[in-house]
């Protein structure tokens, strides 16, 4: 009940910045365009509206999960408020997982907001719902949810500067999986060391990536439900590592 | 009566790892807070106050030393129940409103709805805060409806123990006025106040015991009257024989007294002895006590005197 108190006041406070908005409207409007954009080379329009569709959402989601998950903790620290929460009957670890739960909150009503204007443009453009589209859109939840959780465990002692681009870094080297797996084979012992530590350590954002077969169909999916299944795991053991980790800082540190 | 706080050697150290450098905020404390009073905690700004309230609420932790809460070891969640913490300028979620903040605060408490509004609307009362303001954001508030809201979400759990770092700072007269008996009229309820203030009237009134710290180390504790008693005098007194060498008899034995004009000499003392000596030797000489006035001190003087002496040996 604790954790649901402080993530329903997360959610709260984090619907008021404006700067989300921004980044939501902007996704919006970029699906929007996608039929545009296809009548400009009506022989691609699916693949246009498909990838920019789910472009737009991974891009917009991407800031709306940095910029809201980056301030919850060093806000609280900031304005003192975290003072009067943790001399309460709060555990630390209530206090980030509440955090954690009020931020992936906004991140989903976020991603599930400009997923039906996604959807529905499909409708519109195809007169169906192509599943993998829908799949694409869940990919790209849980692909926030591990970045969230990232944001989060990185907020626990590093300040947002810092925090932003550590988050992002490791979002764009992990959307490399194929680079930096390339490098564990590398001849040079040290880079191929080094390639398998960033390869296997960081989170593996690229996996969630649906993009890869709508631009390229000779890259296809074999099974998706497992597809799926296997992601929606990693992303939420990943996680919980994360978060545990966090909580174990957190616990330490003074505030 | 049991011990509502029991320090033990806290110790605080803080370490500026770029400029090498070691700040001991506070420095081997032990003191005694008995159930059912308000305690004051006194120093100049720095000397450590916020920083052994923060222990004691887990909010930091000592470099060396203990301490218990209700007898439970600090930093136990479960004491937290019985806990309330006014933190030194705090702004809280502004973009709330008076009544959400606390009814969020109540949830933190797991107080189960009715009895939840029901104890918001009896603290929102009882610190005065206008009604129409309850419903209104806290952004717009004043500094003492903040002080007041701050001072009400102490309350929220009907707390056994209070930390209040400054309480009454910042307000106005009437404010000031009502917020402190607010806080006097706790010891009233049973429960116990650790009062960290630099408003040494208000100290002086409501608090029954005191301890002063300075840069970190406890100076002095003790009841209010205990430490503004040993009651000066001031004496007064007048002979003809003063250029004859009573005036240097007199210095020798209050080295502080002043001679004002040619009959008239005038000295502060809290020594019974001391001053009947001096009378002796004025009427030997045929002179005149003019008047024995008891100086009553105060808090301040108190304070003053404490640390002046503390920083005079430094
Ligand atoms: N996080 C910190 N890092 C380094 N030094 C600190 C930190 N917090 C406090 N200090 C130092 O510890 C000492 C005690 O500070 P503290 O805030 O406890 O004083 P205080 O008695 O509450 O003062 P005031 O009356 O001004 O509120 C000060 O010298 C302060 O500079
Ligand atoms: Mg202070």
């Amino acid at each position: 009940m604790i954790p649901f108190a402080i993530a329903q006041q997360t959610v709260r406070e984090a619907l008021r910045r404006r700067v989300m908005w921004i980044f939501l409207v902007s996704g919006v409007f970029l699906i929007a365009m996608g039929p545009v954009f296809g009548f400009l080379s009506p022989k691609d329009s699916q693949t246009v509206l498909r990838s920019l569709g789910l472009a737009a959402i991974l891009l917009a989601g991407l800031f709306i999960t940095i910029v809201t998950c980056i301030y919850l903790l060093p806000v609280e620290i900031e304005r003192r408020t975290i003072y009067t929460v943790l001399s309460k009957p709060v555990q630390r670890y209530q206090f980030i997982l509440g955090k954690f739960m009020g931020g992936f909150a906004v991140v989903f009503i976020n991603i599930v907001a400009m997923g039906i204007v996604f959807l529905a443009m499909l409708w519109l453009q195809e007169k169906r719902l192509p599943p993998e589209m829908f799949i694409g859109v869940v990919m790209t939840f849980f692909q926030m949810l591990l970045l969230a959780a990232l944001t989060i465990f990185f907020s626990t002692f590093a300040t947002p500067v810092v925090n932003f681009f550590l988050s992002f870094g490791i979002f764009l080297v992990g959307n490399m999986s194929s680079v930096t797996d390339s490098l564990t084979s590398n001849n040079n012992p040290l880079v191929s060391n080094a390639g398998k530590v960033i390869h296997y350590l960081l989170p593996n954002f690229g996996n969630f990536n649906i993009q890869n077969s709508i631009i390229h169909p000779t890259i296809e999916i074999k099974n998706p439900n497992v597809f799926l299944f296997q992601n929606m795991i990693y992303a939420i053991v990943y996680s919980l590592v994360l978060l545990t980790l966090a909580v174990l800082i957190f616990d330490r540190r003074e505030v | 009566m049991a011990a509502a706080i029991s320090i033990d050697g806290l110790t605080k150290k803080y370490i500026d790892v770029w400029q090498k450098m070691e700040v001991t905020a506070v420095n081997n404390l032990h003191l005694q807070v008995e159930e059912g009073e308000i305690f004051g905690f006194l120093g100049r700004n720095g000397a450590g106050k916020t920083t052994t309230i923060k222990m004691l609420l887990g909010l930091i932790f000592p470099t060396a030393g203990d301490a218990t809460l209700l007898g439970k070891p600090m930093g136990d969640n479960n004491v937290k129940q019985d806990l309330a913490y006014l933190p030194e300028e705090t702004y809280f979620y502004d973009s709330m409103t008076g009544w959400d903040l606390m009814d969020y605060y109540g949830r933190l408490f797991r107080i189960p709805e009715p009895e939840r509004s029901r104890r918001v609307k009896i603290c929102l009362e009882k610190v005065q805060l206008q009604p129409e303001a309850w419903k209104r954001n806290i952004r717009g508030y004043s500094k003492g409806m903040r002080q007041r809201i701050g001072i009400a979400q102490a309350l929220i759990n009907d707390p056994k123990l209070l930390f209040l770092d400054e309480p009454t700072s910042g307000l106005d007269p009437i404010a000031h006025s009502e917020l402190r008996d607010i806080v006097a009229s706790l010891k009233d309820e049973g429960k116990t106040v650790f009062l960290s203030s630099h408003q040494l009237a208000d100290v002086e009134l409501i608090c029954s015991r005191v301890a002063i710290i300075h840069r970190g180390k406890l100076l002095t504790t003790g009841t209010i009257r205990d430490l503004i008693s040993g009651e000066r005098k001031e004496v007064t007194v007048t002979s003809q024989a003063l250029q004859n060498g009573l005036y240097e008899k007199i210095h020798s034995i209050v080295p502080g007294a002043q001679r004002q004009g040619n009959e008239l000499v005038r000295f502060l003392s809290d020594d019974d002895d001391t001053i009947s000596a001096v009378i002796d030797i004025v009427r030997g000489a045929k002179g005149k006590v003019l008047s024995i006035v008891p100086q009553k001190r105060t808090l301040e003087d108190v304070f003053v005197e404490t640390v002046r002496k503390e920083e005079g040996e430094l």
